[in-house]
């Protein structure tokens, strides 16, 4: 691989932390961390005047998202072509843990209005193993450059 | 990506107008950046101080902490994705120098700078904005310029 592919593969993984970063920050701020407030974010509580979002306004939510989750986590798992991880079985795994986490991240909320609470663990659950599947495959990225 | 495994990118009748196109939808979209950034959040430190921090003497509320993470997520998207096309396409049509090298790498590094200094702008210290808006204008500028020179040697190398 040219020198110049590395450098950008590993500012690629330096955006990624960043956009973890602000993802975790943005969660925190709109949604918070626990059960309870995911339910209360999505299902709504009269107590804190929160209205129960609806399947519209979550489809307006995710939207961007679809797209960007589907490119973010393509170009990412791409790099480990270039690795000596490609074509392993670890690896077939994890893009299909991967997309699948993704997949359950964007659409629990949509059972979550719908009375189904348990899918506020897996909003949560889903939220988090996505970055830390990210942060893994980064250190992959960046171990297979080091080593090199 | 496709393109870099084709060796001669300057004669592939299909490759060309591709990555021609791609270059001037870049060129176009990091102009259009820095316009819509003048109007809505501001490039020049006054600006984005007020932007972030409010005016009472123009009743210019501050930015609200949900809002300005919105901003700055999508940012570090967009920013990520163009500078990956824009980088691999600088590498591929231009000649692997020390030169290019360093254009990279202060490009990349700038527009990380940029974003790492607009969240410290907010949470950490005012005196930040300025860091932020001279990153911002360098990595602005760096990017013109690899679009410019990996079009002009598309079509001239």
């Amino acid at each position: 691989m040219l020198k110049s592919y590395k450098y950008t593969i590993i500012y690629f993984i330096g955006f990624s932390f960043l956009l973890l970063i602000s993802a975790t920050l943005l969660f925190e701020e709109k949604i918070g961390f626990s059960v309870k407030e995911v339910l209360d974010y999505y299902a709504g509580n009269e107590s804190r005047f929160m209205m129960q979002k609806s399947a519209l306004g979550l489809l307006k939510i995710i939207l961007p998202h679809i797209f960007a989750f589907g490119l973010f986590t393509m170009v990412i798992l791409h790099f480990l072509i270039f690795t000596q991880y490609k074509n392993t079985q670890k690896i077939i795994f994890l893009i299909y843990l991967v997309f699948i986490t993704a997949i359950l991240e964007m659409l629990s909320p949509f059972f979550t209005i719908n009375g189904f609470e348990f899918f506020a663990y897996i909003k949560l659950a889903s939220f988090f193993l996505f970055e830390a599947l990210i942060v893994y495959i980064s250190f992959l990225l960046f171990w297979s450059i080091i080593k090199d | 990506m496709k393109f870099t495994l084709i060796k001669d990118l300057n004669q592939d009748p299909m490759m060309k107008p591709i990555l021609s196109g791609l270059l001037i939808f870049t060129f176009f979209y990091l102009i259009a950046d820095i316009i819509i950034k003048h109007y809505n959040f501001g490039v020049l430190p006054s600006s984005i101080s007020i932007t972030l921090f409010g005016s009472e003497e123009e009743f210019i509320d501050p930015i609200t902490k949900s809002s300005f993470l919105e901003i700055w997520h999508t940012d570090i998207f967009f920013i990520m994705m163009v500078l990956l096309s824009l980088s691999a396409t600088f590498i591929r049509l231009t000649r692997n120098n020390k030169k290019n090298l360093l254009i990279l790498n202060i490009t990349l590094i700038s527009s990380m700078l940029s974003l790492i200094a607009l969240s410290l702008a907010f949470f950490v210290s005012s005196s930040f904005i300025l860091l932020y808006s001279i990153s911002l204008f360098t990595w602005h500028l760096l990017a013109l310029y690899m679009a410019i020179s990996s079009f002009w040697n598309l079509y001239n190398a």
